[in-house]
């Protein structure tokens, strides 16, 4: 070929179609994949094996057992949008997710018949990436923990990326977030020197403060955007 | 035995890795388990072989001035095309493969024997010194993953068989790669008492 301009257009169209086919007919695929992975998440945040759950398993105790809920930052539950329609804006800072609709700010939640739980997305800054995961409460009296997950972050393997593991999960179970009226959210302490009987303290991890303190903060952060909706529905 | 040659050699006397010291970065960061490991072989095993084909059939027509452009554009054109196929096919371990993947593009395994080999040989010579070396830089990725995993977590291909207490957390992190690796190079080249020139 003589024209090597021509001949790299040539090279660069038939790449690039290429490539445009085949992210186009494997994007049901990857979709569907996120879709099942979130739904993995949420439902291992209220301690539900889900090792043996296939696909349909998985769908099929979504659909009966999970609501879907947009609500308002004042608390309102808002039934004309559908989680799909949401745009999630991460703010790179401190981790933050913010929720929009059209240029509405709003919150997801899940709430799960079963069990009487609610399930919220909590996200934010550990010491190298963000933390995301989910969080799960009664859904009575809006402060007995459930459960925590955490399923995407870039921490230490074997320090921070500890936050992963079932020992440091379970540690929030049982525990509460408000003390009367007020809520204190959950401290990550010390490793090793959080009190038993102390239901608003767990034990953090060696050798990962700033992930422990990341926690901490995030988690103190994002339940307080849905304490209009806790104080509106609290029996 | 030219064709034995050009498969056989990259697997061990001229492994691209323990030998000519490339595509070290991946290395180091996907071994921590035996699966990730795997897959990050086939990945690459693809590329390369594919690319090296590639490269090879367009040898004639490449013009020398921009033939690195087009090695680059057929070699990214591969590497996000087996990621999006990792990511609709096996996405729980493309998600631990995170960036890597892509990075692939960057693998100095496969821009080097793009140009180096593919572009001065036959398809059918080129297609198997791609899969030699992407199966040499595969057997040196899984030997490092397999003591990773052993020491670190206990267990191998998820499978427990160390007991808890052996584990050593420093096999999970960087510098387990960088000794792991440092002692199969240093083996492989008291073994075969090469030195570099």
């Amino acid at each position: 070929m003589k024209n090597k301009y021509v001949f790299i257009l040539t090279i660069a169209i038939v790449c690039s179609l290429l490539l445009s086919l085949a992210s186009e007919g494997l994007k049901d695929l990857k979709n569907k994949n996120i879709e099942i992975d979130k739904k993995k998440n949420i439902l291992s945040a209220i301690g539900i094996d889900i090792d043996n759950f296939s696909v349909l398993d998985l769908d099929k105790y979504f659909t009966e057992n999970i609501d879907t809920l947009i609500i308002s930052l004042d608390g309102d539950t808002i039934l004309e949008i559908s989680i799909n329609d949401l745009n999630e804006v991460e703010n790179k800072q401190n981790g933050k997710v913010s929720y929009y609709h059209n240029s509405q700010e709003v919150l997801p939640l899940y709430k799960e018949l079963k069990e009487n739980v609610i399930i919220i997305p909590i996200s934010g800054k550990g010491l190298w990436s963000s933390l995301f995961g989910y969080f799960a409460i009664d859904a009575d009296n809006f402060s007995t923990v459930k459960g925590i997950t955490f399923y995407t972050h870039g921490e230490t393997p074997g320090l921070g990326a500890e936050i992963s593991k079932e020992w440091f999960q379970s540690n929030f179970i049982g525990k509460e977030i408000y003390s009367g009226k007020k809520l204190l959210s959950i401290k990550v302490a010390k490793p090793g020197l959080a009190d038993k009987n102390n239901l608003y303290e767990v034990d953090g991890i060696s050798g990962a403060t700033i992930t422990s303190r990341g926690v901490t903060e995030l988690l103190k952060r994002d339940l307080k955007r849905y304490e209009p909706y806790f104080i509106r529905n609290k029996k | 035995m030219k064709i034995k040659k050009t498969f056989i050699d990259p697997l061990i006397d001229n492994n691209p890795i323990t030998r000519q010291v490339l595509g070290i970065c991946s290395a180091l960061a996907v071994t921590v388990k035996v699966e990730q490991a795997l897959v990050m072989t086939l990945a690459l095993t693809f590329v390369v072989t594919m690319s090296n084909t590639i490269i090879s059939l367009l040898r004639a027509y490449i013009p020398s001035s921009i033939r690195i452009i087009v090695q680059l554009t057929v070699i990214s054109t591969l590497v996000i095309l087996i990621d999006e196929i990792l990511q609709a096919y096996m996405y729980e371990i493309s998600k631990t493969l995170t960036v890597f993947v892509t990075l692939i593009i960057t693998n100095c395994i496969v821009m080097g024997r793009a140009d180096g080999y593919a572009m001065q040989n036959n398809v059918k010579d080129s297609f198997l010194d791609g899969l030699g070396n992407g199966l040499g830089y595969g057997i040196i990725l899984i030997a490092v993953a397999f003591f990773r995993e052993l020491f670190g977590f206990g267990s191998i291909l998820n499978f427990q068989v160390l007991p808890e207490f052996l584990k050593n957390g420093l096999m999970t992190m960087p510098p387990g790669a960088f000794i792991i690796l440092g002692l199969i190079i240093w083996v492989q080249r008291s073994l075969t008492s090469y030195v570099e020139k």
